[in-house]
């Protein structure tokens, strides 16, 4: 079973955005491909995973090179290209290597953006689509429902995927940490950049109202405030706000600073302590540095928000490396319980040949003592299922522990011959 | 029999603070979660301590030095426990737990034996103890979260984040649990602190003004209640109010340790 699974595919790691573009099909082909490839036999199982950042087939087949070929070969036939252009960027793993990769997709391990929550998704309507196809068999079925675990606790058990790594985000995530929850926090926008807006926009998804905009031109102003249902302020105006609010994300064109240390300072004895939060996305800067000095003012320009998320980053490849280990643990244990999976079909045939032998003995043994009574049946049953169970309990354990260490196939194929079983839907081949 | 028990809880305080820093550092929930079952069991095993003390002395086992401090910090460690469940500020312990640590530790080196005045067991002294000792928890919470509010507002201010920055609560409820703190610590301080001047006043007369452990009291009250004015009054920023708090906490351990050094009345 395990010999039989493989991933193969490309992703952002080896093939240029070009390739991948041209890879991503839509639905519809999808589903024609899968069909298709288990309905010549090449696979037993199938799922293809497209998305922009990867391409890659999950399946299981006799002969899982032929399988990855074919699948490529289709899915490159709809663009054009050939697959010798696709070899070279093709990666494969096989058995408790494509495990794990499932696992680490799944997790977003393998993300280009380490921890991005996207992806899980992606996996799960790739999942539903083959569903839907009939090409999801037992191997994938139990394959992808752990990987969906494991992505679950790989997200609840560490931070990979928790802190902010693009710059609006990490403005927010820096108000929630000054002001603790953002619902009614008041917002003044002051000019109209775009990266501004975004921000203005988060911040509102949070919760913060109301929002105040301020711009030179006062349509625009105007304008502004109408899409973020706020409201317009004049430019000349903005000290007497400055009492009132508490988050100011600036973004004007001005050539020197709009807000300056002095003037912040004389605001801030009518704020009363309050904390106040200074988002300056515009270059030059709008806000004077000297102003983050000031007690309970914090003000971060475009850059000091790129070193946040720096940090952001590089605590989640810190907060990855536990996820790595998580990921591997499952794995051992996933992998263990399908190789369990194929020792169980040889150990229930081997428990039904003997039984039906047992069975045969006591009704033969019975046909020669006609006068016996229930207690003589009694025994002669007890005696016969103890025989059974002893002769049962050496090989089942051996099987057991082979497939712990991995060798179990020799054992089912030895043990098969020796009772001469033909276990059903098992691993153990018929010479 | 309520030393060794007190030993036990003083080993899970331990532990736990260990596990608590650790979590913080190495931003580690599960270790977060070994802290918090840590610091519960050390304060069951403390409350077993303060009860058979009190058990086997037949009276309140608030009277000596080291049996305040020791409810003080068994007042301290169940605010901390209702406050990381209540408001799921899971840093605290790592902050709190050192402190108690201190005060626990220097249980031993002098403090256990010193007697407040046992032959004046009065109601009175018992009234006076135990208000003040409620104010003293209150106020090494109060410490806590100045500390954690200092640390935490000098990352963002610094604009690179680290170990405070991922783990702390955000600066406005470290400003809120400074302030409630010191809110709650204040009146029982001051009567507490009034009640024992009237009364030492009526009973020991000039030797009032030299007993040591009463004159920092006396300071200490001072300092804290030059930043409740400032906070009420002068609307003081979260900096000014932290700083305010650790300078008033410094105060405290000093008027502590006076009472261990000098042993005026207090201590006779």
């Amino acid at each position: 079973m395990m010999e039989r699974l493989f991933v193969a595919g490309l992703s952002h790691h080896t093939a240029p955005l070009a390739v991948r573009e041209q890879l991503a099909l839509d639905e519809d082909k999808l589903r024609e491909i899968v069909s298709d490839l288990v309905g010549r036999g090449t696979c037993a199982e199938i799922m293809i995973l497209s998305t922009c950042n990867r391409v890659e087939v999950y399946g299981v087949a006799d002969v899982p090179g032929e399988a990855r070929s074919a699948a490529f070969r289709q899915m490159g036939a709809q663009r054009g290209i050939g697959l010798p252009t696709l070899e070279p960027l093709l990666y494969t793993h096989g058995g408790v290597e494509a495990v794990q990769h499932a696992f680490r997709v799944a997790s977003s391990l393998d993300s280009m953006v380490l921890g991005e929550p996207q992806i899980l998704g992606q996996v799960k309507d790739a999942f539903a689509l083959a569903q839907a196809c009939r090409t999801v068999g037992p191997v994938l079925h139990s394959l992808m429902s752990q990987a969906f675990a494991v992505a679950k606790r790989v997200r609840t058990d560490t931070e990979v995927g928790r802190h902010a790594v693009s710059v609006s985000f990490a403005a927010v995530e820096l108000a929630r940490k000054i002001f603790g929850g953002l619902d009614g926090r008041s917002v003044l926008l002051v000019g109209a950049g775009e990266m501004g807006e975004l921000a203005a926009r988060h911040l509102v998804e949070e919760g913060t109202l109301p929002v105040y905009v301020a711009n030179r031109t006062w349509a625009r102003a105007e304008a502004l405030a109408r899409d973020l249902a706020g409201t317009a302020v004049p430019f000349e105006e903005l000290l007497p706000v400055l009492v009132q609010v508490d988050i100011v994300i600036t973004s004007t064109a001005a050539p020197e600073p709009i807000i300056r240390a002095a003037e912040v300072e004389r605001v801030l004895h009518a704020r009363r302590g309050r904390p106040l939060f200074l988002i300056d996305i515009a270059v030059p800067r709008n806000v004077e540095p000297a102003v983050n000095a000031l007690d309970g003012v914090f003000v971060y320009d475009v850059d000091d928000l790129r070193s946040v998320v720096e940090a952001n980053l590089r605590e989640r490849q810190r907060q990855a490396q536990r996820a790595e280990a998580l990921v591997e643990r499952e794995v051992t244990k996933f992998a263990a319980r399908l190789r369990d999976l194929e020792v169980v079909p040889t150990i229930v045939s081997l428990r039904e040949k003997l039984e039906e032998i047992r069975r045969a003995e006591v009704a033969r043994a019975l046909a020669r003592l006609p006068g016996a009574d229930p207690a003589t049946r009694e025994a002669l049953e007890a005696l016969s299922q103890g025989l059974v169970n002893k002769v049962l309990h050496g090989p089942t354990v051996k099987l057991r522990d082979s497939s712990r260490a991995g060798h179990h196939r020799r054992w089912i194929e030895f043990i098969s011959e020796l009772f001469g079983l033909h276990p059903r839907g098992g691993a153990g081949r018929e010479p | 029999m309520n030393a060794v028990v007190f030993d036990v809880a003083l080993t899970a305080y331990i532990l736990a603070a260990v596990a608590a820093l650790s979590s913080l550092i190495w931003r580690r929930d599960d270790l977060g979660r070994a802290a918090r079952v840590l610091t519960l069991a050390g304060w069951i095993c403390h409350t077993a301590a303060v009860g058979l003390r009190g058990m086997e002395l037949g009276r309140p086992p608030v009277l000596t030095l080291a049996e305040v401090v020791s409810v003080v910090i068994w007042v301290a460690v169940l605010v901390d426990l209702v406050v990381e469940r209540r408001y799921g500020i899971t840093a605290f312990g790592a902050f709190l737990l050192p402190v108690v640590l201190a005060l626990g530790l220097g249980l031993p080196t002098g403090l256990r034996d010193l007697a407040l005045e046992p032959q004046a067991s009065s109601a009175w002294i018992l009234v006076h103890v135990a208000l003040v000792l409620v104010g003293l928890a209150a106020l090494v919470l109060n410490f806590g979260s100045a500390l954690m509010y200092v640390l935490q507002e000098r990352q963002l201010k610094a604009k690179r984040p680290g170990v405070f920055y991922y783990r702390m609560p955000s600066l406005q409820t470290l400003d809120r649990l400074t302030l409630v703190t010191l809110t709650v610590a204040f009146p029982f301080l001051t009567v507490g602190l009034g009640l024992g001047v009237v009364r030492a006043g009526r009973a020991w007369g000039r030797d009032l003004v030299l007993d040591p452990l009463a004159l920092f009291s006396i300071v200490m009250w001072l300092v804290y209640a030059a930043t409740l004015s400032g906070r009420v009054v002068g609307r003081w920023g979260g900096r000014r109010a932290a700083y305010f708090a650790i300078v008033g906490f410094c105060v405290l351990l000093a008027t502590l340790g006076a009472g261990v050094i000098f042993q005026g009345r207090h201590g006779s």
